[in-house]
């Protein structure tokens, strides 16, 4: 009697009943339960603290741990967020300031999570990106017990800021003010939202980055598609820890912005239909036909993955995982370091590669 | 490659609240944490209420970024559910499961498809061509079978194994397929005689 017959379409009602925030996002942040209870900054994933956390800034702003997002990552078509199910091509990049954040905010458990990490890389041989350790190193000196006094001044924002602020409680703070400024303003980040680079900057000034396409204007990354979403859980950590800076920040972008943009209304949104890119042509095309997907293979520069069309694959790099480049990145001659911790150079020669075309691979 | 960790911190998560959520989760037999068995509390006003339904939780090597495999161990009338083998037709389960998802997240689910079924989405064609043309008659089936199959046993336990044991099985093994078998009595017969 009953069928077996495995023709089911899923009722897709009941999704919505799973998690209570479901629905809700990108306005419930990465919401992983109870938010009483969960920590700042769990990686809705594994459930621990995010490790080397990526930003998924083009759709949602959502974040995971570096590992967590790539292995969510579909190998073929183009994935989505865990949290919030929003479509997104490119494999962000680290968000240093969010990494090193952490560092300051929980070093016992990052400096825990890193050697765990490290220990799974050890077995698959493949490794998460090494230079932020580096850079670090040059910034900051992070201490296990985290109480590292301020040697520069702690008096960073120039014009306005908050003269008769609080001062006072700065010095107990893990977190300093300067660890989480925009990189363009210079002020605390108000409204933050991360690029596919992984810099982050106000939602109120990505607009001066934009001449026809979003531009880094730390690294000179072009961020792909619309304006990023504000990641929801560092400007919610910001409010609450840096209480009294922000509601200053938000007076003064409120201000700027005159009477158009209450609080509570979503700039993000608002962005991205105002100045919204027609990047749907690109979203659209081809979407059924599959054949110049390049299986599981990402670019290392723009992040794309699967990587589409022509894929040029490094001749010199030994790494088990390879150094590729999508066509627009290798036209382009991107210096940029791989998203492995490969040690590619760009005299190391480059190839055209076809082994794992899903035309030649399939069937 | 189970991610060991992120399961137990599951475990212990999705048990801290049992009472209030009514869904809970077991080691199916403490060797191995990729076996697991659910429990979901029938929700109330639905032809399931009052029932204690059991699932079984297989996780994948490659879970959280696979689905759990999940499956009704007690028999239920439901058009999304096999009646026959438990099988579960759920698109968290199959294409829209997301590794945010948790075991505690899918139950739920579990326990709102069994508030609402989508017979459009039929995984039993019987039962759901009854739910949608007879709705009295299913309700009422539904409400047979809760009664039979997934409300508590444990009164009559001690005589079903009895009962078996004097047919000349061993009584570990008969208390273990009755627990299996969430305590149906001719089920465990037939699982004892063939295996």
């Amino acid at each position: 009697m009953a069928s077996e017959d495995g023709t089911c379409g899923h009722p897709p009602g009941h999704a919505a009943a799973a998690p209570p925030d479901w629905n809700a996002a990108p306005a419930a942040g990465a919401g992983c339960g109870d938010p009483e209870e969960d920590p700042w900054f769990q990686c809705c994933v594994c459930l621990e603290l995010l490790y080397k956390p990526v930003v998924i800034g083009k759709t949602c702003g959502h974040m995971s741990c570096f590992w967590c997002v790539h292995k969510a990552m579909h190998f073929i078509r183009e994935s989505h967020c865990a949290v919030c199910r929003q479509a997104y091509k490119h494999f962000p990049s680290i968000c240093q300031l969010l990494h090193h954040l952490l560092i300051k905010l929980e070093p016992v458990e990052y400096k825990r999570r890193e050697k765990e990490v490290l220990e799974d890389e050890k077995r698959v041989d493949t490794y998460s990106p090494q230079i932020i350790e580096f850079l670090n190193s040059k910034n900051n000196n992070y201490e296990i017990d985290g109480e590292n006094k301020p040697e520069e001044s702690k008096r960073q924002s120039p014009e306005e800021s908050s003269s008769d602020g609080n001062t006072v409680s700065e010095h107990l703070k893990k977190v300093k003010l300067e660890d989480v400024s925009c990189a363009l303003c210079k002020e605390l980040l108000y409204r933050p939202a991360v690029l596919n680079c992984g810099h982050v900057y106000c939602m109120s000034c990505l607009p001066s980055l934009d001449d026809g396409t979003l531009k880094c204007q730390v690294c000179g990354s072009v961020h792909p598609g619309n304006f990023p979403n504000v990641c929801l859980d560092l400007d919610h950590f910001l409010e609450e820890y840096f209480s009294a800076e922000y509601e200053l920040r938000r007076e003064k972008v409120q201000l700027m912005k005159g009477e158009t943009n209450r609080e509570g209304s979503s700039s993000g949104t608002s962005c991205k239909d105002g100045r919204g890119r027609p990047s749907n042509k690109e979203n659209c095309a081809g979407q059924d036909n599959l054949s110049d997907v390049h299986i599981g293979v990402g670019c290392d520069s723009c992040g794309v993955f699967p990587i589409r069309g022509k894929r040029y694959k490094c001749k010199d790099c030994t790494e088990l995982i390879g150094f590729d480049l999508c066509e627009a990145c290798y036209n382009t001659k991107s210096k940029l370091p791989g998203r492995f911790n490969q040690q590619h150079t760009p005299d190391h020669r480059m190839e055209l590669d076809d082994s794992l075309l899903v035309s030649s691979v399939g069937s | 490659m189970v991610d060991v960790s992120r399961v137990q911190k599951e475990l212990t998560e999705c048990n801290r609240d049992r009472e209030v959520s009514g869904v809970s989760i077991a080691l199916h037999d403490g060797s191995t944490i990729s076996h697991l068995t659910g429990t979901i509390a029938g929700p109330l006003g639905t032809p399931y209420e009052g029932g204690t339904f059991l699932i079984d939780i297989r996780l994948p090597g490659g879970y959280p970024f696979e689905p759990p495999k999940m499956q009704f161990i007690t028999k239920v009338w439901h058009p999304n559910i096999s009646s026959q083998s438990g099988a579960i037709c759920l698109d968290i389960l199959k294409d829209q499961w997301s590794p945010a998802l948790t075991l505690k997240t899918a139950l739920l689910s579990l326990q709102a498809l069994l508030s609402a079924p989508a017979p459009d989405d039929p995984q039993d064609a019987v039962v759901a061509q009854q739910y949608l043309r007879d709705y009295s008659t299913f309700s009422a089936t539904a409400r047979y079978w809760t009664e039979a199959f997934a409300k508590s046993t444990s009164t009559g336990m001690e005589e079903k194994v009895q009962k078996l044991v004097e047919m000349g099985f061993p009584e570990d093994m008969v208390r273990s397929v009755l627990k299996s078998v969430n305590g149906d009595e001719n089920m465990a017969l037939e699982k004892l005689c063939s295996g």
